[in-house]
């Protein structure tokens, strides 16, 4: 709004009286008035005619066809939609916009990218209360991007070396991120901890023990140990294999991580009951103090132990 | 070449300063006529940047050194009138408790016996004589009191409310930057002839980034009613509206830029435009 005045607007208001608080209105129609008359200002039926169903605001259900057998009860019933309400989501993310938030420094790639630091730019978000289980990187311009007309394949103008922890992604995505020297990881992570990693300094003020990362659900487990899709649980020596394997599908060379100066970086990895990078299971964070308190006690060590 | 400079900047001035001859007369004057060294500012480039001379107190005579560069997002944004308003209505109506009452049926001081048997009179069968159909009987639907007119506006608004009244306020010449507060004396007639010779006010506004002002300006200030002074934190559009013409210092220009553009280009928005609680915390 502020940045294009027409100079004309303000030029017109340097040769009217001074703006003060008795000459001041608001735009025509701004202010709605109630149109419910009363008494002899249509306070009679407030032009819902005489009785029946009009006046009685007796709407059909959605529907219902007044006795007829529905249009929706007709026929046999295809389940698309079945348990919809019980299935994960996963909000995309396009690498188009991570590249974005990376050039506009709402990201700084010399740490690990999580969940939290996408949730800290204030331009993405998730809701586990909605079934939203986390990230799904795509390879592909996201909506946000369409908003500013700025139409760019995510995958062939990405260009950052990150290392991305993110909930679900695809072949190509994980083929754009390891091309620049990336790393990505899928992993899960359960509501409670979702929670927590959204809103990190929500969970620190309540002075509650950092809880373990659950471990993923049956229908998952298959998909967060397949080392083709980088999961959290798959052997190490796996996703190498596939590393290069993808390398040779995709056609690029790739860089080598052991050269790399960021190494220590690029190979941290959270384990798979932490929820935040440097911080442990049982790990209390009193922020008012700014200390971190550690369980000393065996029985506790032992509980919090992955 | 610095011909055509100087020939802009001063149509990118308020009216009054538009006067060639002042300007020339200003220029060879001011012997120590100094150009501060400040970082360039950032903005859009569709709109031209605003300039200001920068005045003094010290002598009843104006006597500008400088010229300021004001931001065109706070000083020369769009004057949206219709937000201007509104944050009058709100200023006025947040903090007024409507005290306006009336009695219930419950409420009224009267005998409760039923005044006349139910049969037989030929007259209308009533019970009890406080009810709303009679005289001095409880009022149906009548005001209650406290009742708080408070509401919120939404966050942006405010930011724009602000923004386009310091836009209106310099565009209609009742904008004036000042070096500082200092005043030579703490007599009101001082500070009354200054107001006087300038063209000011007469009702006139002065603030500061502070809220410890000097000494000479506070004591002139409380002997005139229809003066006043306000730290850069009380800028609101009443007051600003409420005075006819705004004296800022420039360290009041630094702090009210700073903290508009931060509030226009903060990247935690939907912090800011949450829904108003009572009971929220920043």
């Amino acid at each position: 709004m502020t940045s294009f005045t027409n100079k004309n607007v303000l030029n017109l208001l340097r040769n009217l009286p001074r703006l003060s608080i008795s000459n001041l209105r608001n735009n025509d129609g701004a202010v709605k008035k109630n149109k419910r008359g009363r008494a002899q200002h249509g306070g009679d039926k407030h032009g819902h005619g005489n009785k029946g169903s009009k006046a009685r605001q007796n709407f059909m259900r959605p529907g219902y066809e007044t006795g007829n057998t529905p249009f929706y009860m007709k026929f046999p019933r295809e389940q698309y939609y079945r348990d919809h309400h019980v299935k994960r989501q996963y909000p995309p993310l396009s690498l188009a916009t991570l590249q974005q938030m990376i050039d506009m420094n709402r990201i700084d790639i010399t740490k690990p990218i999580d969940l939290s630091v996408l949730c800290n730019t204030g331009l993405y978000n998730i809701k586990p209360e909605d079934k939203h289980f986390g990230v799904n990187l795509i390879d592909e311009v996201s909506f946000f991007l369409l908003s500013f007309n700025n139409i760019v394949m995510g995958a062939d103008n990405f260009k950052a070396k990150i290392n991305i922890e993110v909930q679900w992604t695809s072949e190509s995505t994980i083929a754009a991120i390891e091309r620049n020297g990336g790393v990505i990881t899928t992993s899960f992570f359960d509501v409670n901890s979702l929670f927590i990693l959204i809103n990190p300094k929500k969970f620190f003020q309540r002075g509650e023990a950092i809880p373990r990362r659950m471990i993923p659900p049956e229908d998952a487990i298959l998909y967060y140990s397949s080392a083709a899709n980088r999961g959290y649980l798959a052997d190490p020596e796996k996703i190498s294999w596939e590393r290069f394997v993808l390398a040779q599908k995709y056609g690029y060379k790739l860089p080598k991580i052991e050269d790399d100066p960021d190494y220590d970086m690029l190979v941290s990895r959270k384990d798979q009951r932490q929820i935040f990078y440097g911080l442990e299971p049982g790990w209390v964070v009193n922020l008012k103090d700014k200390v971190i308190l550690k369980p000393t006690d065996p029985q506790l060590k032992e509980f919090y132990r992955s | 070449m610095l011909l055509n400079c100087l020939a802009k900047q001063i149509r990118a001035l308020p009216s009054t300063f538009a006067a060639a001859c002042r300007m020339s007369s200003v220029a060879t004057e001011n012997a120590e006529f100094t150009e501060v060294e400040e970082p360039p500012m950032v903005y859009g480039g569709y709109t031209n940047l605003r300039q200001a001379w920068v005045s003094n107190l010290d002598t009843v005579k104006e006597n500008p050194s400088t010229i300021i560069d004001l931001h065109p997002q706070v000083f020369g944004s769009r004057p949206r009138i219709d937000i201007i308003h509104e944050n009058i209505v709100w200023q006025r109506k947040y903090r007024y408790v409507s005290y306006a009452n009336t009695k219930v049926t419950a409420e009224v001081n009267m005998s409760s016996k039923k005044p006349w048997p139910q049969k037989g009179q030929g007259r209308a069968r009533h019970g009890t004589r406080r009810s709303p159909l009679f005289k001095g009987g409880s009022v149906i639907h009548g005001p209650r009191s406290h009742t708080t007119h408070f509401y919120m506006l939404p966050f942006y608004k405010r930011v724009y409310g602000l923004t386009s009244t310091l836009s209106v306020k310099l565009i209609q010449d009742d904008l004036h930057i000042v070096k500082n507060l200092d005043l030579p004396s703490d007599d009101p007639s001082y500070i009354n002839d200054l107001v006087d010779s300038r063209l000011w006010g007469p009702s006139v506004l002065f603030i500061d980034d502070t809220d410890t002002m000097p000494r000479n300006i506070s004591l002139a200030l409380n002997q005139i009613k229809h003066m006043n002074l306000m730290p850069v934190y009380g800028l609101n559009v009443y007051s600003m509206l409420k005075y006819e013409t705004l004296v800022l210092t420039v360290a009041a220009v630094k702090k009210i830029q700073e903290r508009l553009l931060y509030q226009l280009h903060r990247p935690d928005v939907h912090q800011a435009t949450k829904k108003f609680m009572l009971n929220m915390q920043n």
